[in-house]
């Protein structure tokens, strides 16, 4: 059987490796108690466990990290961060997975990315979501007619409870622009 | 002997405390043993089970030597030393002076009930109608405000609980002897009048106060308070500054002239700077503000209260102090609480499970049943580190002693439950570091079947439907696994124990960051304060042996405080009393019984029980006192005792045991030896047989009591026992770091001490390790020793020398030593202590000799040392730890071997960050503090890997001609194999023993099956061989550390001490011996003496008894064919009248 760590050999790309220090800094004092997979509400749903996670993010293994859907799938409920016995941020190691996955632009990832992406795009323009626009941006970023499709129903319902309401997509104020701009520089600096 | 002129002082009677003051009894020092609890014992009087007996053994610390100086009771029930003082319910307030001059403020608190005049009959407990939870069954049973605090304590006298308790004086009505004393507390004794022109505001402050219990007095006006202070005496004065008439300032001026200790406190509404600073000036204490909170008036008079109180304290002079303050179990209700602790009654802490399982328990039979339904218990868990190595507790440390206790528990849970009982316990690391440690685990898993699971468990819930336990934990490729329990154990760690810092503020210590007591480096039972030291697991989470060699190793230091201050002189005055020779005289027993104040039940005659006795032609006389447990009626003993015409004494009175004392110092006074005289009970008849079976039942069982107490102090042999000379002096072998510890602590007490040390320089493992993980320089403590070893004028270094021979018995060893120049010397010497250390194991495992890259722990050390590593060349390292240990033949951990590479970790990642450090362990060992630093190696990036003896690490060569090796091993987690290419491959092999069997042999002492030195019980007489005189301490005892092998070393010249504190030892009353003209020397009780104090003297063919190492134990006797061996005042006749008189 091939090993699937190696010291040499493994994960031959070493900006991703870079990419992931912080995360990776975040995990380093875990005992692999697995405290937080029994926790997490939605480990069920993961490919593999959040310590199964961090095992591969402490033995530097990025290529089988980007592989897994986990850290996409973390709703942010913080039980895990709660619990831990080392008192380690691993909810926060999640969203710097996260953050990794979507400066990469992974393909695995693609759906949740967009999703993000669009989400932000309507508090920037408008300082709030707005949950049409919102979806409508997404729905077009993804290019996918299925999509809106399978959305329908849902929408249909929350309408009809007047929960979401037809708004068209609007440039909004812009007066968050230099916000966002200014998050962006720190981004691309740090 | 006589007592020494110092005094030390013990804080704390648990385990720790009780062998501290026992060690300082034993070596002379008089000793006052206080604690704030209303009994001694500690955590252990609610533990009835130690690992690895499963039973308790705590009664093989009392003294062997000098026994009678200590009553030679069960320790759980009570401890009685000559030497020492007890003072419960006492707490420390203040300690003042310097290292050998001490002044110790004592503050007692208040007792309701009098020890001496409660004989625990219990009406009391039945008429009080408080109920609250049960601190001794850890909150598992209820018990009354009036209630016995141990149930099996001797004397057993009630207390109250002052929180509990209503006043209603029930208890007082029913109490026989008068023994209660509901006094007004203290508080209400502190009088505060509050002067006030508005009535609402001093009738307020009235009423906040007395719900606080103080007793108050109010007046509206400065003239009525002036006028009331003359007449009645106030403690202190809360004083309103503006009032109509005399104003407050002018009140306070005339109140302080007329009673200047009186506190007085300022009130006003106009809180200027300049009123309060002029009312300041003229002694007022303080001043409040209007409108106040009761909360911070009533703090504000409490402090003064408090503070008064405190000055009021008793003082005391002490050499030196010894805290032995101990720890308490972690609460898991506070905090997370994610095991529903509190809110399922079936989840348990370690303690209560002890106590559930206890015969005194909550249940009371020991049965293993669930608390919230009473059904058995059938399958049960613990988990693990529950308050440990929990960084959201504040407990980044291991509690060291959890894993230990919850295997120990997993088998006694066999015993107590159903047979097919399933037991798993839930861990991350089972630290058994301990001697025997791993073999116990071994054997709890493959005879008893009690299941390991490695994971942490996250939740536990109860399924509403069953009532089960759910545990959820991580299994197989980390996915969550549901399982159902009747009960789960939470293994619960050790925390400060409350009040530490008050307690370390008073005393001028200071605490580490987890809020134990910070010990000097190398040295834990050194505090920062000179002269006051710490035993046990108050400076940090220990178990029971570890406790009682840390509260030797303080002990020590305290006698070395006491001494090097002169204060280890023996006080002026005769010596032992030279009591009367009755040997020659027929046996006239003076007979005087307690009428306990005419409270014996109807239809006892004492006069016609005394006629009965009369009869007996070896009874001298019998006479009565009133009540023999006041002083007036000891003061009438004593004087009863005065006339002549009687060689022995029984007392017919209530709990023989709290007379122990009393008589030995009356037999001083009367010159007759305290074997001679006895307490025997005529008080518990009357409630054995209950006073429904009327006076004559009781009295007949009286009269046996006392007829039997009249046989055995009959078949007392009153001979004088002959004493053994002490040659004063030491020999230590080995010159490690142990070893000269020990020299230099026995000849620091003024006593020669002959070092031999095979090698040319003393040091041992010192020469080649460097520093400790804790980054504590090794180098700084081998030069300082070695120097106070070359310059002290009482130690004789003997380098290049071995043993060659030995005999002799404790007190007086002659040992032939061989020196390579000079040839062979003989040593007389009075003690022998072995520290001949160990040595790194050395392995042929995992390709060791094949590479240069692969080096053991030791080799590695060298290397970093020499600096022969460059850390920019290496770009991965290995380490592998547990290499040939922790599995047959050597199984048992070497404890050094984690710290060390934990250690190696850090040096590594300080140098080269870059350096890509992976550790293949099977379970780290680093309990205690040693676990912060775990934590900051996996913080420094080192990855650890586990793996088990099933499926081992592989080592290869790697590419042809290349420098590194290849090590394949399985990552449990990834459920993957995993190839680490390494430029170095650090192999943790373990420590050997270097002591040859010949050498313990030749001292009586024995080796263990793995070549340690074989200690006489692994928990109560750690470093003591079974063989008197002979101990043993540093890594020759089993594997350890420097702070460890220092430890030993300290508690084992303390055993030491004992000895050579005495010129010569006296035998107890109670030894053995043999009647030669029966004896046809089949050396049958030589093999049974556990003592070793039988030998058959080659040149008269008879068998000897050393009569100071018997320990009057009686194997000898029963085992004897020809009733030969005889054990002194138990000769078979005397002992068969004996039973007589029980069964009349």
């Amino acid at each position: 059987m091939e090993p699937a760590v190696d010291t040499q050999t493994a994960a031959p790309d070493r900006s991703l490796i870079k990419k992931l220090a912080p995360a990776r800094k975040q995990l380093l004092a875990c005992i692999q108690c697995g405290t937080c997979s029994g926790s997490c509400p939605n480990a069920d749903a993961m490919d593999v466990s959040p310590r199964y996670l961090w095992r591969l993010l402490l033995t530097d293994n990025a290529e089988e990290i980007f592989k897994t859907r986990t850290f996409a799938l973390c709703s942010t409920c913080y039980t895990c961060t709660l619990r831990c016995p080392r008192g380690l941020q691993i909810t926060d190691a999640m969203s710097l997975l996260k953050q990794v996955a979507a400066s990469e632009n992974l393909p695995l990832y693609k759906r949740s990315i967009r999703f993000y992406q669009s989400f932000m795009e309507s508090v920037r323009r408008h300082g709030r979501v707005r949950e049409m626009e919102f979806m409508t941006l997404y729905f077009m970023s993804m290019k996918n007619p299925v999509i809106p499709l399978k959305f329908t129903p849902l929408g249909m319902r929350l309408m009809a409870k007047r929960k979401v309401s037809v708004e068209i997509p609007s440039k909004g104020t812009q007066k968050l622009d230099a916000m966002f701009r200014k998050a962006r520089e720190i981004e691309e600096q740090s | 002997m006589k007592p020494k002129i110092g005094r030390a002082l013990v804080v704390g009677g648990g385990i720790s405390g009780i062998r501290a003051a026992l060690d300082l009894a034993e070596t002379g020092y008089p000793v006052t043993l206080v604690d704030r609890a209303p009994h001694l014992g500690g955590v252990l009087s609610q533990l009835d089970n130690q690992f690895p007996t499963n039973h308790c053994g705590m009664c093989r610390m009392l003294p062997l030597v000098d026994r009678d100086a200590g009553a030679q009771y069960c320790l759980r029930k009570g401890l009685f030393h000559e030497n020492i003082d007890i003072r419960t319910s006492t707490q420390v307030v203040g300690i003042e002076g310097e290292a050998g001059n001490f002044t110790v403020r004592l503050k007692r608190q208040p007792g309701f009930v009098d020890p001496v005049a409660c004989i625990g009959c219990g009406r009391c407990a039945d008429a009080c109608s408080v109920s609250v939870a049960d601190d001794f069954n850890a909150g598992l049973s209820m018990r009354k405000a009036i209630y016995l605090p141990v149930p099996h304590m001797l004397p057993n006298t009630y207390v109250i609980d002052p929180a509990a308790c209503t006043r209603c004086g029930e208890c007082i009505n029913v109490c026989p002897t008068g023994a209660i004393r509901l006094y007004r507390e203290g508080r209400q004794d502190f009088s505060v009048l509050v002067v006030d022109d508005e009535y609402t505001v001093r009738d307020s402050i009235k009423e906040w106060l007395e719900e606080e219990g103080f007793s108050v007095e109010t007046v509206g006006s400065g003239e009525e308070a002036l006028d009331l202070i003359k007449q009645q005496s106030f403690r202190m004065m809360l004083l309103d500054i503006k009032m109509p008439g005399i104003d407050g300032v002018e009140v306070l001026k005339k109140a302080k002239d007329l009673f200047p200790d009186m506190t007085v406190v300022m009130m006003t509404a106009y809180a200027t700077v300049e009123t309060a600073v002029e009312a300041m000036k003229t002694g007022a204490m303080d001043y409040l503000m209007k409108p106040f909170d009761p909360e911070d008036l009533a703090g504000k008079v409490i402090g003064v209260y408090e503070a008064e109180e405190a000055a009021r304290a008793e003082e005391i002079e002490a050499g030196a102090v010894v805290f032995c303050g101990g720890s308490e179990g972690y609460d898991p209700s506070t905090g997370k609480n994610t095991f529903g602790y509190k809110v399922f009654s079936d989840v348990v802490t370690g303690l209560e499970f002890e106590r559930l399982i206890s015969g005194t328990g909550p249940g009371g039979g020991g049965a293993l049943l669930r608390p919230s339904n009473g059904e058995p218990v059938k399958k049960i868990a613990w988990i693990q580190c529950v308050g440990s190595r929990d960084l959201q507790t504040d407990s980044d440390y291991c509690s060291g002693v959890c894993c230990m206790y919850a295997i120990k528990e997993a088998m006694l849970a066999k015993e107590h439950g159903p047979e097919d009982l399933e037991s798993t316990i839930f861990y991350m690391d089972m630290r058994t570091v301990g001697k025997a440690f791993q073999r116990f685990r071994d054997a709890a898993e493959t005879d008893q079947g009690v299941r390991f699971v490695r994971g942490r468990v996250h939740t536990v819930y109860q399924d509403t439907h069953t009532g089960k336990l759910v545990v959820s934990y991580p299994g197989e490729k980390s996915r969550r696994i549901e399982e159902d329990y009747d009960m789960v154990v939470l293994s619960t760690g050790q925390k400060p124990s409350s009040g530490t810092d008050k307690l370390a503020e008073a005393a001028g210590i200071e605490l580490n960051p987890w809020g134990f007591v910070r010990g000097e480096p190398f040295l834990p039972a050194k505090t920062s304060r000179e002269g006051i030291f710490c035993g046990g697991s108050f400076s940090g989470p220990k178990d029971i042996a570890e406790s009682v060699i840390s509260a030797c190793s303080a002990s020590l230091l305290a006698s070395a405080t006491m001494h090097s201050a002169g204060k280890g002189i023996a006080v002026a005055g005769d010596d032992t009393p030279e009591y009367i020779d009755v040997s020659h005289q027929a046996p006239k027993v003076r007979v005087i019984l307690c009428e306990c104040g005419g409270s014996l039940p109807e239809g006892i005659d004492l006069r016609r029980l005394a006629a009965g006795l009369e009869a007996d032609p070896f009874v001298e006389s019998v006479s009565f006192v009133s009540r023999i447990c006041t002083e007036e009626g000891w003061e009438s003993l004593a004087e009863k005792v005065k006339t002549k015409g009687y060689n022995r004494l029984l007392v017919g009175a209530c709990t023989p045991y709290a007379y122990t004392r009393r008589i030995r110092e009356l037999g001083g006074e009367v010159m007759l030896d305290p074997s001679l005289m006895d307490v025997c009970d005529i008080r518990s008849p009357e409630f054995a047989y209950g006073e429904e079976t009327g006076g004559d039942a009781i009295e007949k069982a009286m009269r046996r009591s006392l007829s039997t107490g009249i046989s055995r102090l009959r078949s007392v042999d009153p001979l004088p026992k002959q004493t053994v000379p002490v040659t004063r002096s030491a020999l230590v072998v080995g010159g490690g770091i142990a070893g000269m510890t020990a020299a230099l602590a026995i000849a620091e007490h003024g006593y020669d001490v002959h070092l031999v040390e095979a090698s040319e320089h003393p040091g041992g493992n010192l020469g080649w390790l460097h520093s400790t993980v804790e980054g504590n320089d090794t180098a700084i403590l081998l030069e300082d020793t070695t120097q106070r070893i070359e310059k002290h004028p009482l130690v004789h270094v003997h380098t290049n020398t071995t043993v060659v021979s030995a005999f002799g018995e404790v007190g007086n060893f002659f040992t032939t030593i061989e020196t390579a120049d000079s040839g062979p010397q003989t040593i007389q010497h009075g003690v022998v202590l072995i520290a001949t250390g160990g040595r790194e194991a050395e392995t042929r495992s995992y390709g060791y000799g094949t590479s240069d890259a692969i080096v053991t722990q030791k080799e590695l050390e060298e290397k970093v040392a020499a600096k022969a590593i460059d850390y920019s060349a290496i770009e991965s390292v290995c380490m592998i730890q547990c290499v040939d240990s922790r599995e047959e033949p050597r199984n048992y951990c070497s404890r050094v071997c984690c710290p060390s590479t934990l250690k190696h970790i850090l040096q590594m990642k300080q140098q080269n960050p870059d350096i890509s450090v992976y550790i293949l362990y099977r379970d780290m060992m680093s309990p205690g503090f040693a676990e912060s630093w775990y934590t900051e190696a996996r913080k420094a990036g080192a990855v650890f890997i586990p793996y088990t003896t099933y499926a081992k690490p592989v080592v290869s060569q790697g590419e042809e001609g290349g420098s590194k090796v290849v090590i394949s091993t399985r990552e449990p987690l990834l459920d993957a194999d995993v190839q680490i290419h390494a430029d170095l491959l650090v192999l943790a092999t373990g420590i050997v023993p270097n002591l040859p069997e010949e050498l313990a042999g030749a001292f009586g002492a024995e080796c263990d099956e793995d070549g340690f030195f074989r200690e006489a019980e692994s928990k109560w007489r750690p470093v003591d061989s079974l063989k008197e005189g002979v101990f043993g301490c540093g890594i020759a005892l089993g594997p350890g550390s420097i702070e460890g092998s220092v430890a030993t070393a300290g508690a084992a010249a303390q055993r030491a001490l004992r000895i050579l504190s005495k010129n010569a030892i006296s035998p107890a009353a109670v030894t053995a011996r043999v009647r030669h003209s029966l004896c046809v020397t089949c050396e049958r009780c030589i093999a049974v003496c556990p003592y070793g104090a039988r030998s058959i003297d080659p040149d008269t063919n008879r068998v000897l008894v050393n009569a100071v190492m018997c320990q009057g134990c009686g194997n000898c006797a029963s085992e004897c064919p020809n009733s030969a061996s005889v054990l002194d005042g138990f000769f078979d006749g005397r002992m068969l009248d004996m039973i007589d008189m029980v069964m009349e």
